[in-house]
């Protein structure tokens, strides 16, 4: 009996690890390369685009690890990386890693009633992690309420400065990522 | 079929899926328990252990970073063999240590000394808890849930009695339901 439940487990787990190894991913040859310095800059016309970008993490989401922030050199340009489907998470041990990321170029489009919205969430006692613009800045996922607001605000008034109806922030969907050894 | 055979099956389902929702039970609750804690802010990281440090190292001559520079700080500090990278700010420094960081503040030489230790156990199951790995495991963590649902059901018929769902387990069942109630009704 012990030993025919052992063998079951056994089956079961290696067509677990079987489904788990199965994934169709994204072509690298498609891929636009793309640097962190230059990002902001790259950004606006590959939009929905398969890239792929290298840099240093500098900082990964402690609130389920969804999200890191990639850096090259200096942390002036930090591009943010989510996690996509077929990636758990991105783990704390990373941080100060040189990684090479395949993912698709994303667009969010901050407006106004965006920016109403993040404002009625940040005031909710219990605070949705996820809503708002991630800075990857130290320290950001400690921000208080009034540093939000302020962070609010200030994007109202560059939205007003822009003279445009939104304002954009460009991301890595990310599908797959290597540690570039030295 | 008779109240007696029902009662029998009843008790016999609720104890074998009780057996098999043990281990998803313990990862959830440990899991739960320090989620709760790191939400309520009193764990820096869910996944790992963090210590602090603060130390004043010496700025770089003419304020220029360079590699030698950031050695000098590891070698001073007694870091230099866990170095992996390290990132300039405007008027900071950070060192990525295989374990931990260096945050040094360039205006004045103050620096933060981080070290880590992950939770092993608690990190895999923090990943089962938030359903980090999709997949199957959506509909297996889905089918413990329910099991879960049919265990407090099945759970109101097991005994009969004074300590049965109509007198005792009644006003148990009432105050499990009554306390959360509450916390919604005063906090929410």
């Amino acid at each position: 009996m012990a030993r025919k439940l052992i063998f079951s487990i056994g089956i079961m787990a290696l067509t677990l690890s079987a489904c788990n190894m199965v994934s169709k991913g994204l072509d690298p040859r498609d891929a636009v390369k793309v640097a962190v310095a230059t990002f902001e800059n790259q950004a606006a016309g590959i939009v929905e685009k398969t890239v792929i970008i290298e840099g240093t993490v500098l900082h990964t989401c402690k609130h389920g690890g969804k999200r890191m922030f990639l850096v090259d050199g200096n942390d002036s340009v930090r591009v943010e990386v989510t996690a996509g489907k077929d990636i758990p998470k991105f783990d704390e041990k990373l941080v100060g890693s040189r990684l090479r990321v395949l993912g698709v170029l994303k667009e969010e489009k901050i407006d106004e009633k965006y920016l109403n919205e993040w404002e009625n969430e940040v005031k909710k006692p219990e605070e949705n992690h996820d809503a708002g613009v991630h800075t990857g800045a130290k320290g950001h996922e400690d921000q208080g309420t009034q540093d939000k607001l302020d962070q609010i605000n200030s994007l109202r008034e560059d939205l007003k400065n822009s003279g445009k109806d939104h304002l954009s922030f460009y991301s890595i969907e990310a599908s797959k990522f290597e540690e570039i050894k030295k | 079929m008779q109240i007696k055979t029902l009662r029998r099956w009843n008790n016999a389902i609720h104890r074998d899926t009780g057996y098999l929702c043990i281990g998803m039970t313990l990862i959830y609750a440990i899991s739960g328990i320090v989620l709760n804690h790191f939400k309520s802010g009193d764990l820096v990281h869910p996944d790992y252990a963090k210590s602090y440090k603060e130390v004043v190292v010496p700025l770089p001559k003419d304020g220029n970073v360079t590699e030698a520079y950031v050695f000098s700080v590891l070698d001073r500090l007694g870091e230099k063999d866990h170095y992996k990278s390290h990132v300039l700010g405007t008027k900071s420094l950070e060192i990525f240590l295989s374990m931990g960081s260096v945050y040094i503040d360039l205006t004045n030489g103050s620096a933060q000394v981080e070290k880590k230790t992950p939770l092993y156990g608690i990190r895999e199951f923090n990943l089962l808890h938030y359903n980090n790995i999709k997949k199957l495991y959506t509909w297996f963590s889905d089918l413990y849930a329910l099991a879960l649902i049919f265990m407090a059901i099945t759970g109101m018929f097991v005994l009969k009695g004074k300590n049965g769902i109509l007198k005792r387990g009644a006003w148990l069942t009432f105050i499990g339901i009554l306390l959360p109630a509450l916390f919604l009704l005063f906090y929410a």
